[in-house]
């Protein structure tokens, strides 16, 4: 590869768009081009120097305010005229449902919104829960598709601070098939997925501070949630196992290192 | 329509991307009560258009809703002040610093003067560029999720990152300095 191409591709591999095949060229040229490796290395000085000194601004309380009380509103009106709903019925409007009573029982604040409140589950249980039934939901489950670990382990670094343990269990009947980044309350959290016959399986990795406590499996509509320590990380299994299924995977992922 | 989603969806989406929202507002606009008075807009829009979501990233889906509200908000500006262009100095930025201090700074900046350096340098960026920073760099979406948001080729997205990063690195570099100030 020459350095007019590594330079046309350099942006790609730095952003995680570039094939694996590609990837393996362009790495062969770095090692050899100091060049190159320079301009990729200003490609993360940007990036860092973006992410540190324009990070996000948070959104003042005053537009949170406005968007709960049109939230607010709607509710009331919607409640008036309950027969107006001609949605097929699915386990997506019992999900709705179960944030509208959040709402209408946290009040219009955002600060009660995250207390786990009168519900049974704490919030950290239904965003898992509400984040595999949104990926069931779309087209696809994962960004990243691959049922090789060396695919995925890479793809994750760089989207996030720590990448997860990734270890397929082909052979053992639960085969890795892709990697995705979904959101866990405000955290970015990456999530493995796995298929066992016709499960589908997402492992969440969380941050420690976020993982529900261990214990036994939690059940939703059908769905059941499982913790388990994945390479000294907090992780949460969901998927439509059955308990002894899920049993033999939760040992797998205890082995994995 | 996909019948998965109800209205909790949306709203659960725009409380959760909220911030997200308000900061692609925030840039595109320039100013803290217009990116409010967007996010707003793109919240009721979205109400309406829940429909038209068909799967995929929904956080792109709803940033794409606020970013044509934040478009339609610079079109009536450009409309009602015929001097003031889209992409004009940032001159209406509260950030903006006078040319002449941000020359002195550049010598030894401190964390907070490099901040609002790099703002300045990425609001001067045009707005075609600034977005696909915003979007790559910040809310961390895929090239493909961009040019679904922007509606275009995914090739222009690819064209318009590399242009607005080797601009905002010749910015950052600074006409005076001998030393890229973000070198590692």
């Amino acid at each position: 590869m020459d350095c007019k191409t590594a330079n046309e591709l350099l942006p790609l591999y730095f952003d995680g768009e570039l094939d694996r095949a590609s990837s393996r060229e362009l790495e062969a040229h770095l090692d050899a081009c100091a060049e190159c490796r320079a301009a990729l290395i200003e490609l993360d000085a940007l990036r860092r120097a973006l992410r540190e000194h324009a990070p996000r601004q948070p959104a003042p309380e005053l537009l949170r305010a406005r968007i709960n009380k049109e939230i607010a509103q709607r509710q009331q009106v919607s409640s008036d005229a309950p027969a107006r709903s001609r949605q097929p019925a699915s386990r997506w409007l019992a999900l709705a449902a179960s944030w509208v009573i959040a709402f209408a029982a946290g009040g219009v604040l955002m600060s009660s919104w995250r207390t786990p409140s009168n519900t049974e589950q704490p919030q950290v249980v239904r965003d898992l829960f509400a984040s595999h039934w949104r990926a069931l939901a779309a087209n696809s489950p994962y960004d990243v598709v691959s049922t090789d670990q060396h695919t995925v382990k890479p793809w994750f670094a760089g989207k996030i601070a720590v990448a997860p343990v990734v270890q397929d269990f082909a052979d053992q009947g639960f085969a890795l098939a892709g990697g995705r980044i979904d959101y866990v309350g405000n955290e970015r959290v990456p999530v493995l997925v796995y298929r066992h016959g016709h499960h589908l399986i997402d492992v969440f990795i969380l941050p420690p501070a976020d993982a529900p406590a261990t214990g036994k499996p939690i059940e939703a509509q059908g769905y059941v949630l499982d913790t388990v320590m994945l390479g000294g990380q907090p992780a949460a299994i969901v998927s439509d196992m059955g308990q002894a299924e899920l049993a033999h995977f939760t040992q797998l992922l205890n082995s994995a290192r | 329509m996909n019948p998965a989603i109800g209205q909790g969806f949306i709203d659960e989406l725009a409380l959760r991307h909220l911030d997200a929202a308000y900061n692609l507002g925030r840039w595109l606009l320039g100013n803290e009560h217009e990116a409010t008075d967007a996010v707003h807009d793109a919240y009721l829009r979205a109400v309406r258009a829940a429909h038209t979501y068909a799967g995929g990233n929904e956080r792109a889906w709803w940033l794409a809703i606020v970013r044509n509200c934040c478009l339609a908000r610079l079109a009536v500006r450009t409309k009602d002040k015929r001097n003031v262009t889209l992409d004009g100095p940032p001159a209406a930025n509260e950030n903006w610093m006078p040319r002449s201090e941000a020359d002195e700074v550049e010598n030894r900046v401190d964390s907070a003067q490099r901040q609002s350096l790099l703002k300045q340098h990425l609001q001067a960026l045009p707005l075609n560029f600034r977005e696909v920073l915003i979007l790559r760099e910040i809310e961390e979406l895929s090239y493909r999720e961009i040019a679904d948001m922007l509606e275009t080729p995914i090739g222009t997205v690819m064209s318009r990152l590399a242009r607005g990063r080797a601009m905002l690195q010749q910015a950052l570099a600074g006409p005076t300095t001998t030393q890229a100030p973000y070198g590692l």
